[in-house]
Formats: structure tokens, sequence, C-alpha cells
């Protein structure tokens, strides 16, 4: 019996695996605390989900730089590297928009 | 759907021989989470472990059906929005896949790991998520105990609370002193006394303007400090005194029965007396055996395992978390990277090294918001700031900088609200 259980689990352990959704990179699961998944009415804060990479590289470089003025992302692109930074907008390139 | 058939094939597909049986039996309960505590800590927590692995088997433990935010709970007593709409139920969690128990947590058995809830009911677990939030402490403050509270009201835990220091406001007379007693640190939300004094005080000056208000503080510096002495020099002049500690600031006891508080300097009678206790990790922490003689709960820095109790992580504001502050969003930050590990270490993997992030923002008036910001890395067993990111609002803007940061302020709380329990 227990030979036939055994296996049957680790079975379940895989599917279990495969199962699971992409871990998010560094970084990009707190932005969901301000750049909401789903759409939200009324708030003037923008959806990042399905922007494009570039763009979203091209945002954190300038808020980092002060080239483009804001409030608290100047202050908090300057926390992440350009790899990071880079994993984090391909990460938020792939969410639905 | 696979069968118990395909099951079996896989197994023998990945070349499991029965020599592996130990590691296999040791995973073979894997997959339960319990989560204690449906803020905004727990309720991200059991929603994003769904969400990452929709075959775990998550209970969220919270005896309320309805949760009442904290943050923008100021705006409550300033009569800038409605209580309704910092109130929050499970629904969305429950369509999420997570269990709801709607009981309280009573004991946690680190050995057996089993939670026990207030129904007798014994729920088992493979990794137990404790975000309990905080507790007060009734034995700090002299005079001040829990019935005190319902004449002095802390307002520390919205709901009731909230309500009822919003009414003593509204009764107070034109001209009266309102006083509001800040702990040390460190205590939920650091800047929340200051921008509640900065809402009453608009408040004040619209309805009751002869009215002042008195913060007498144990500490001899606050959060955004500059930002709101600059702000109420300029919004509300010669309304707010603030005392410091070193000033005689700290209330050592307090008398209810004559709105009295003391300090080594004085005694200030007060209209209406708003005294928010220090205060300490929920007591379920405690019971747990993962909070440390500070009162609070020490974690490692990677997926917030409790350093006292292996199998337990702690979230939020009952947490020591080294360099991030206690506030809402930084417990919804640490739950999404908590619910991350947990899934890795369940899976055998080790958890990635996280980056947080914390924003949060105060409003001084209805229209005039500030902010400060951080980036967190774990660094020697602890989570730091990472150096040259974050900070306060600037002192010097142009425009409507601060008008916009209070837009930012209302939308975060759409947006947090809306991931947490929407």
């Amino acid at each position: 019996m227990r030979l036939i259980v055994l296996p049957a689990l680790a079975g379940l352990i895989l599917l279990a695996g495969a199962a699971e959704a992409a871990e998010p990179p560094p970084g990009a699961s707190s932005c969901t605390g301000c750049h909401a998944p789903m759409k939200v009415t009324d708030s003037v804060i923008p959806r990042i989900a399905g922007r494009k990479a570039s763009d979203i590289v091209e945002f954190m470089r300038e808020y980092r730089s002060g080239a483009w003025p804001s409030s608290v992302m100047g202050r908090l692109a300057k926390g992440f590297d350009d790899a990071q930074t880079n994993a984090i907008a391909a990460w938020f390139a792939a969410q639905p928009e | 759907m696979a069968t118990r058939r395909t099951f079996l094939k896989l197994g023998v597909a990945a070349g499991l021989a029965p020599t592996l049986a130990p590691s296999i039996a040791s995973a073979q309960g894997a997959g339960r989470v319990v989560v204690v505590g449906g803020g905004f800590g727990g309720a991200t927590a059991a929603r994003t472990l769904k969400t990452l692995a929709p075959t775990l088997s998550v209970t969220l433990v919270e005896p309320n059906a309805t949760y009442t935010a904290c943050p923008f709970s100021n705006t409550v007593l300033a009569n800038l929005r409605p209580m309704d709409q910092q109130q929050f139920g499970y629904d969305s969690v429950t369509k999420a896949g997570v269990t709801v128990a709607q009981l309280s947590a009573t004991a946690v058995n680190a050995s057996a790991r089993t939670v026990t809830l207030s129904d007798g009911s014994a729920l088992p677990y493979d990794r137990l998520v404790l975000s309990p939030g905080i507790d007060f402490d009734w034995k700090a403050i002299p005079g001040y105990d829990e019935a005190a509270s319902q004449i002095m009201p802390h307002a520390w835990k919205a709901g009731p609370q909230t309500v009822l220091l919003r009414q003593q406001l509204q009764n107070m007379d034109d001209g009266g002193l309102v006083v509001i007693s800040s702990p040390a640190n460190p205590y939920r939300c650091p800047p929340g006394p200051y921008e509640r004094a900065s809402l009453i005080a608009y408040w004040l000056k619209i309805w009751k303007p002869k009215s002042k208000l008195l913060i007498l503080d144990s500490k001899d510096a606050f959060s955004k400090q500059r930002l709101f002495q600059n702000a109420w020099a300029q919004l509300y002049p010669g309304m707010i005194d603030w005392v410091s500690l070193s000033k005689g600031g700290k209330v050592t006891s307090v008398d209810p029965s004559t709105l009295t508080l003391v300090t080594d300097f004085g005694r200030h009678k007060a209209a209406v007396a708003n005294v928010i206790p220090p205060q300490k990790a929920g007591a379920i922490a405690h019971q747990a055996g993962v909070a440390d003689r500070t009162g609070w709960c020490p974690v490692e820095p990677v997926a917030f395992e409790s350093t006292l109790q292996p199998g337990i992580h702690v979230l939020g504001d009952a947490a020591i978390m080294g360099a991030m502050p206690k506030s809402a969003f930084a417990a919804n930050a640490q739950a999404k990277v908590c619910a991350a590990a947990i899934v890795n270490l369940l899976a055998g993997r080790k958890p990635q090294d996280p980056i947080l992030i914390n924003t949060c923002y105060s409003l001084v008036a209805a229209d005039y918001g500030i902010s400060v910001a951080g980036v967190y890395r774990p660094d020697k067993g602890v989570l730091a700031d990472v150096p040259g990111a974050g900070g306060v609002s600037p002192l010097e803007v142009v425009g409507g900088f601060r008008g916009q940061e209070a837009l930012y302020a209302s939308s975060w709380f759409r947006t947090i609200t809306a991931e947490v329990f929407g």
C-alpha cells in the first residue's frame, strides 16, 4: 500500500508545482500597493500592468535622474538598479492590461 | 482533471523510487497555510498565496465580518468622509479561494503545528502566518485602561473608537482644548498622531475656531516633523502646540473622571482627550511565543519567519521589520513577499532575497498631502534602507505639489483596498 500511495503523492506535488503562477522579481510585488493589478475608479495613479517594458524602464530612469518630476517615484526609483528595474518592467509588461 | 491513475504514472515517470520515501513523507502534509488576522497583512497574504499556488489550502482566521481600515480614519474625525468608506468585507477573499473562518484564534501549538479556534476546533498547518496587528499596553499609563478608553478614546483601532472621538469633538464647545497623547516609538503608523492633529485642527478652524490642540509627546522627534510643523505654522497658526519629551511631554498618568492628563511638568485638563497608548503585538503572537521582551516579534528578513518559532511567519505592525515602519502599505508589501517565500519553502526551494517598498501619505488638510517613502532589502539579518533611496516630500514646493500628494493619497487608499479586499 505504501509503495502505491507514495508515487501518487509525488505526482500531486509535481502537479502542484506546475500549477504555480510565476513569482514576480524582487521589488515588483510592492508596486501593486499603488499600481493596482485591476482597474480602479477615481485613482490618479496610472496602471502599469501591460505597459511596454521599455516605457516603464524609461520612466524609472527619468524619475531616478529627476528629469521627470514626481512625488514619491523619484525617491523610490533610486532604490533600484538597471537590472532590477528591467526585471520589474518585464514582469509588468507581461501582466494583463 | 488528472485522475489517480495519471498521478501514479507521473510518479513512476518522475523516477521516484521507494528510497525517496522520507522526503516525500515529510512533504506529505505540505500545502496547508493558516493566516491569522484579516487586515492589510493577513488578507493580502491569504489572497497572494492562492494566486501564486492555487492548489494550496489557505485558511484566513478573522473574527470580524467587516474590516475597518485605519489609514484615512483621521479624515472620518474631520468629517471629510463617512465611516462606511473605511469598511470592507471578505467576499472577494473568499472568491479568491481562501477559506475564511470567522472565528478568533485562541492558541497556537508550534510543535504540533495547530491553531486552536474559538469554537474549540484545531486547524493543522504546515506554515502559519500571524498578522494580528497591535494590542494596547493597558498597564503603561496609570489610570488608562480599557474602561478609560471609553472616556478618553485612543481611536488607534478604527471603528467605534473613531466614531466616539468624532462625537466628542462635535459635542465640544468652541474654545475647548483637545489633547492628544502620542507614544514613544515603536507604534502603529508613526506619522498618524500628527496627521490626526492636523485634520482635527482643519475641522476646528472651520467649526470651532477658538479651540486649541495640544500634543503631549513621549518622544523628541517624529515622522515628517518639519513638513508637519511648517504646515501647522502656515495653515493653523497658534492652534497646535507640540510638547516634546524633553520639554515634559510624556504623559505619566491620566484621570478619566476629570479628563486630566498628567506629566512630570504639569496637569492638563482637556475638553477632549485622545490618549494613544503604548502598544505591543496582538495577543495571539504572545500566546504563540513569537513575541520577545519588547512586546514585538523578531523575524528574519526574507520570509519573515519568526526567529523564535520555526514555521510561524509574522507580518505587519506586530513584527520587528528593521527599518520598515508599521504601516498598511508595509504590511501589504511584506505579505506579498511572505506569500511568495512560503510557496517556495513548501516546494523545497530557497526564497528569493526580496526588495520592499513603503509609501505613506499623511493629510495635513483636505487638499494638502505629504509623504514618506522608502526601499528596503535584507542586510545583516534585518530589513535595511537601500542607501540613496527614499525620504520625505520636499520642504519647498511650487504649484500644486501638496494638492497632488493629497490626490495620490486618496488614490492609494482606493488602490490598496481594491487589491486586498476588492
